[in-house]
């Protein structure tokens, strides 16, 4: 190409060969999909790819699930610690799944490769490329999923940063130790396989790219969109107010206690630095919701990004400005031998953190009902006895905003690219008859701009199992804005009308034919005072089944008769009169811990 | 305005095909007795669209008495949901699951991943016209609760009378494994209220997923009046100026429909405008013996492509539109927004092309009709590819100083770069992000793009692809015959087709397979008495049958075609097989059975064979129309290039680049480093020149 030698590089050479990148990870992404085993990876897009410079600079990212998010910098970043850079060879795949570095659980497995130029270039480095997956089973404890480890060591079998690949040759004795630690060793060597197909595809099209265009021109647009990605979020930064603001909540319980357990996060921002700070929030616990740091990373950055640069491929330049703390040892920074297998934490988390900042930016919107309210059911085949494992993510209601109202049913803001299991699945594949599935009438949040409405869900099993309820949240209510009442809670009962019936949280319980439980998901909470609502979005709420007419009149002050307004309240005769109808008035700051249990017990924490 | 060719056109009878696009309304003719094809093109009529229609088919030299086939596509149904403007619609379902439309899947569009305050597409159809009656099917397809008839009635008349609605959807749980109660609710509806048209899920698609098969229903019930009314007004007012052939409406996966199946149908044809494309590249694959081929349509606001090989077009049974999902046989396509309209910009020293477009309003600067962006159009007007007396054979007006300052005030000066490096460069971002999104498309089939010809049109088609080429070192490309219009020229040579489909999950062994049959056979009654119905006689019906499978725990699935006596082996062999081709390993274990399908062709209508103008033979010499010069790519420097119209290339035409080919809606440009030459069926053909 005649524009090899140019020295510096025109705008047009520069989104060329940028494109070029984004490309090559949207082949991995593709080639991942095609090749994966199991449905976690090709339907709920469970996995994360990203390729990097060989100074571990972010350069192009392919995602699945938005909170794996640049999760993979420091899982990279202890591989090569942990191996040294100088003693891979082309071809070469690390396979890294120790929590504390991969940042993420066990069953999320990391492979890394460094991509060396053919021959002619004397094998030089020239990029790093991760790719995050979530394997079905790597011998923890329990089959399906572990929702009480106390312990790394029941998590299943750990590769502290491991050559499975040596020269493009798998190492077979390590393939066989995960063939004979694995229950479905044939999905997960399919998994691994799939992630290595992918890595192929990378390496060849970075390896084109360095080739077209030169290592200087290759490395002068990397400069460039990096420096490019810092501008973008410095401008957006330089937008945002500076102050700090504090929120916390309470998760349920840590899997293994009757322990609420707090979460609390400070969010300082400054001229050039946005600090997410949890040491408010409470060290870490005997059961499996504790966090690696990596991954509390990658959840404020899915925050982060959110925020300043939403449309913009991601790359290291984004991320420059974000700090995170969270001391050795809290809830947020889990260290040997922690238990970490269900970091739903971060669902509770993510919250919290828009909590703090939605008192800085209402635009942020009120607290969606902050959990994944799905369910595991574990169930014999009627003819051969097996057990089959089925699994379902219920969408939530999400907060109101100061320009509309919350989503209803729409999955948690964590994982919005994952999808429900349909009715018709459920009962074909695992025998459970659904009563019902419908949207919880007054649910949402009340407020000017309402919360979404959750699901209530009602099944009966006509295979013997057992179900996994899968709750993080259920006891502590969802936080409104700006006069916004909060939404209904997350919920699971168990046995419904016998005498039996129970609440359950994060727990099992046997199922037996004829058995039946109602999931609950939450609603989102609402923004701005219910009294400010139009009256005609009250009354279309009240047609359309959303807010029962008791509500319309108690709450929002609009009384609603087949179909028709027939009075408004006198309170709201009176806002409408005041010119501050409209002005915030101070709500929950998450202090209050909830009651149930030694909760009270809290009560010191200010 | 015609194209003229030289051979003869005007023996009769005739073919008509008319596509409506963003702009324009394409009508095409096909003489049937020496295969000659002429093309008017007329402005489309957004707010009645069938006037545009007829002035189209009114523009052809031909007289509508002896036109035996009318075909047409629309985007009318799409577009009535993209603008939310189908009939007021209710829904009735089980009692207990009204909001399975609004739940859904409950996961938001890709695009919305980061937005955390995002909220999905709102459903067709509001809460209050949802309603629901007891009864209940269960998954094996047995009566779990009875239908209670009286609230179905008593749901109807609330519906229709109380809330005014003109089309009811029917979806109740685990109907593709038993219609019953389904078709039982519809008669009440008619008993109650013959006019109003009722849409069951198990005619739209009898699969199984309960959200993917509300939504397709609901969508059909959405934009049935409208189509309804919309063709037969169409087919009315071609009868009444003598046209007395069939009327025929595409498909969205190929092939045709009549028109009055079209209209109890609607969902069929929802995509079929883009689809006549696909349908004339399948023709020229089958025509040129080319296995591997890449359609590439671009317009003015996006490209879409769609690979082709091993023997016909990248298929999918389910779409989705806005977000809501559509079960159904679809051309599987990849949409980006990328045409001539596409505005350039400079990002913070990046320069971006698309996906914002100037659309036809403004539309490019160079059109002078108050556009100041610069767009890919500009640029090529800028480099000299569009000449203002030959665009849109001089019906259209445009200005080279307006493209060049359009370039120079958006984007030259930011840049640092010359007219022709910004224009150059605008084209050079524009290939970079096509050649991407062309590698994903053949890369997640597990296909090398380099095995593949790119079968280039639409107006920015033919001029885009030879540099795609040049950068994925494709094998070719073919520039068809009637490359502006080649929507409406693939419906010409489509025949009458119809799927049905049934799901009916199982274990793939001996006795379950043999239990299938009756199955089978009844799909096949249902799709061989459809195109009775048609008009198609018993003898020309060719039937095809499908099955979608899937390894025993897995949820997706893969289509097969089930040849006849084939056993069960051979059927697991068949999905290994396509297993390995898509996802690049096999699984052992159980297989599963889950959904039949039968494909039914037949029109008693061979394709005719469309042949080029005259014969090149070696030492003809042929003169450009002119010559001047143009941006050459590779010298990355203006030279001479010779023009050419292209009606008078000859088939057997050699010529080595750089050139351009003029016609009617499309310019081709033949790189310096690039060789043409034209077939014997008159279609550009142009090829990397070795080195």
């Amino acid at each position: 190409m005649p524009q090899e030698q140019r020295a510096e590089l025109d705008g047009i050479t520069l989104e060329v060969i940028h494109h070029g990148f984004l490309s090559v990870a949207e082949q991995m992404r593709r080639t991942l999909v095609r090749t994966a085993f199991n449905p976690g990876i090709y339907e709920v897009l469970d996995f994360g790819i990203s390729i990097y410079t060989p100074e571990l600079k972010l350069i192009a990212e392919a995602t699945g699930i938005a909170v794996f998010l640049g999760a993979n910098d420091m899982a990279l970043e202890h591989a090569l610690r942990h191996v040294g850079p100088e003693n891979l060879r082309p071809g070469d795949v690390i396979l890294l799944n120790y929590p504390y570095w991969s940042s993420a659980h066990t069953y999320d497995a990391v492979l890394v490769a460094p991509v060396f130029m053919p021959e002619p270039d004397q094998h030089r480095l020239v990029s790093y490329l991760a790719i995050r997956a979530h394997w079905r089973d790597l011998g923890a404890k329990d089959p399906g999923y572990v929702l009480d480890s106390t312990s790394l060591h029941q998590e299943g079998c750990v590769f502290p940063a491991t050559r499975v690949m040596k020269g493009y040759e798998f190492d077979s004795e390590w393939i066989d130790f995960i063939r004979f630690n694995s229950r479905m060793p044939e999905i997960v060597l399919g998994d691994l396989n799939a992630q290595v197909s992918s890595i192929r595809v990378g390496e060849k099209g970075v390896q084109d790219i360095y080739a077209r265009y030169g290592h200087e021109q290759v490395g002068a647009t990397i400069d460039a969109v990096i420096a490019h990605g810092r501008r973008l979020v410095q401008r957006r930064l330089a937008e945002l107010p500076r102050g700090s603001w504090t929120a916390s909540d309470y998760m349920d319980d840590d899997g293994v206690s009757e322990d609420p357990v707090r979460v609390a996060v400070t969010i300082t921002i400054t001229a050039d630095e946005f600090i997410v700070d949890f040491q408010g929030s409470q060290d870490q616990v005997p059961g499996p919701i504790n966090m690696p740091f990596g991954a509390t990373v990658a959840m404020v950055k899915n925050i982060f990004k959110s925020l300043t640069s939403p449309d913009a491929p991601a790359n290291a330049g984004h991320f420059e400005q974000l700090k995170v703390i969270a001391p050795e040892g809290n809830l947020f920074h889990a260290v040997y031998p922690a238990p970490t297998f269900t970091l739903w934490t971060h669902m509770v988390a993510t919250e919290v953190i828009r909590n703090a900042l939605a008192q800085a930016l209402p635009e942020v919107g009120a607290s969606s009902a902050g959990d994944e309210p799905g369910f595991m059911a574990v169930v014999q085949e009627p003819l051969t006895g097996e057990s089959f494992v089925i699994s379902n993510l219920e969408g939530i209601g999400w907060g109101g905003t100061p320009s509309h109202d919350g989503a209803s049913a729409q999955q948690n803001p964590c994982e919005t690219v994952g999808r429900n299991t349909p009715v018709e699945v459920l009962e074909q594949k695992a025998g459970l008859f659904h009563e019902s599935l419908q949207l919880r009438p007054d649910s949402g949040g009340p407020g000017e701009y309402r919360g979404g409405l959750g699901i209530r869900r009602v099944v009966q099993a006509s295979r013997p199992g057992e179900i996994l309820s899968m709750k993080k949240k259920t006891l502590t209510a969802t936080r409104g804005l700006a006069g916004g009442q909060s939404g209904a809670n997350n919920g699971f009962i168990i046995y419904p009308g016998t005498a039996r019936e129970r609440r359950l949280r994060m727990q099992r319980a046997p199922l037996s034919i004829g058995d039946r439980f109602v999931n609950l998901s939450g609603g989102g909470a609402g923004y701005g005072e219910p009294l400010d609502r139009a009256p005609q979005d009250v009354l279309d709420d009240v047609i359309d089944g959303y807010v029962s007419e008791e509500n319309a009149w108690d709450i929002y002050g609009v009384r609603v008769r087949t179909g028709n307004i027939l009075e408004l309240s006198p309170e709201r005769a009176a806002r409408s009169g005041q010119s501050g109808a409209k002005t915030a008035r101070p709500h929950g700051n998450g202090l209050t811990p909830p009651a149930h249990g030694r909760a009270r017990e809290l009560g010191e924490h200010k | 305005m015609s194209v003229n060719t030289t051979a003869a056109f005007g023996a009769g009878p005739y073919r008509i095909a008319v596509d409506i696009g963003g702009t324009f309304v394409d009508a095409v003719a096909l003489d049937e007795s020496t295969g000659q094809v002429r093309v008017h093109k007329t402005s489309n009529t957004p707010d009645d669209p069938a006037v545009g229609v007829v002035e189209a088919v009114l523009g052809l030299p031909v007289p509508l008495d002896e036109v035996t086939v009318f075909m047409h596509g629309t985007t009318l149904g799409l577009n009535a949901v993209l603008q939310r403007r189908g009939a007021a619609t209710g829904l009735i379902t089980n009692a207990g699951f009204r909001d399975v439309l609004e739940i859904g899947r409950g996961d938001v569009p890709e695009r919305q991943m980061y937005d955390l305050q995002g909220v999905r597409p709102r459903p067709l159809i509001p809460r209050r016209h949802i309603g629901t009656v007891t009864g209940r099917i269960d998954a094996r397809g047995a009566v779990a609760t009875a239908l209670d008839e009286a609230e179905a009635r008593q749901t109807a008349r609330y519906l229709v009378t109380e809330c005014g609605l003109e089309s009811l959807a029917v979806c109740f749980l685990h109907s593709y494994a038993n219609p019953g109660h389904e078709l039982r609710v519809r008669e009440i509806i008619k008993d109650e209220f013959p006019q109003v048209p009722v849409t069951l899920s198990v005619d739209v698609a009898r699969e199984y997923r309960e959200y993917e098969r509300t939504s397709s229903t609901v969508i059909a019930a959405y934009i049935r009046p409208l189509i309804d009314r919309y063709l037969e007004k169409l087919e009315s007012e071609l009868r009444r100026r003598g046209f007395r052939g069939s009327f025929w409406v595409m498909r969205s996966a190929g092939g045709a429909m009549s028109g009055s199946f079209a209209r109890e149908a609607p969902l069929a044809s929802l995509f079929s405008g883009p689809a006549g494309g696909i349908a004339a590249t399948s023709y020229i694959a089958a025509q040129s013996g080319q296995g591997h081929l890449i359609s590439f349509d671009v317009g003015g606001t996006s490209l879409d492509s769609c690979v082709i090989h091993a023997g016909g077009p990248a298929q999918a049974y389910e779409a989705k539109l806005e977000h809501m999902p559509m079960l159904g046989p679809v051309f599987d396509l990849r949409t980006i927004g990328a045409g001539g309209g596409s505005i350039a910009h400079v990002d913070d020293g990046f320069l971006k092309v698309g996906p914002e477009s100037a659309g036809a309003v403004p539309g490019p600067s160079c059109y002078l009709r108050g556009g100041s962006d610069a767009t890919l159009t500009d640029a090529a007007a800028a480099l000299g590819y569009l000449r203002p007396q030959n665009f849109l054979a001089g019906r259209m007006e445009i200005s080279v100083p307006a493209a060049r300052k359009a370039l120079t005030d958006n984007l030259a000066g930011q840049l640092g770069l010359g007219i022709d490096q910004t224009a150059a460069g605008i084209f050079r971002v524009a290939v970079s992000r096509t050649v991407g999104a062309l590698r994903e498309i053949t890369i997640e089939r597990g296909l090398d793009p380099r095995d593949f010809h790119l079968v280039a049109f639409g107006g920015f088609g033919p001029m885009l692809g030879p540099m795609i080429m040049r950068e994925m070192r494709l094998r070719g490309v073919i520039v068809p015959a009637a490359a502006g219009a080649l929507s409406a020229w693939g419906m010409l040579v489509s025949d009458l087709q119809h799927d049905v489909s049934q799901t009916v999950i199982r274990p793939l062994d001996e006795v379950m397979w043999g239990e299938l049959e009756p199955v089978f056979a009844e799909l096949e009654d249902t799709a061989t008495r459809t195109l009775q119905a048609q008009g198609v006689p018993d003898e020309e019906i060719g039937i095809t049958r499908l099955t979608d499978l899937r390894y025993r725990r897995q949820e997706h699935t893969l289509t097969v075609p089930v040849p006849s006596g084939a056993s069960v082996p051979d059927i697991r062999e068949l999905l290994d097989h396509e297993h390995l081709n898509h996802y690049g390993h096999v699984i052992s274990g159980q297989a599963e059975v889950v959904t039949l399908r039968v494909h039914a062709t037949g029109s008693g209508r061979r394709p005719v064979q469309v042949t080029g103008p005259g014969d090149w033979k070696d030492g003809d010499r042929l003169e450009p129309d002119f010559v001047a010069q143009a941006y050459d790519l590779v010298r990355e420097m203006p030279c001479d290039h010779g023009f050419y119209t292209r009606d008078r290339l000859p088939a057997g035409f050699r010529h080595s680049g750089p050139a351009v080919i003029l016609e009617d809606t499309a310019t081709t440009i033949v790189g310096s480093d690039q060789d043409l030459r034209v077939n014997e069926t008159g279609h550009l053909v142009i090829t990397q020149r070795e080195s």
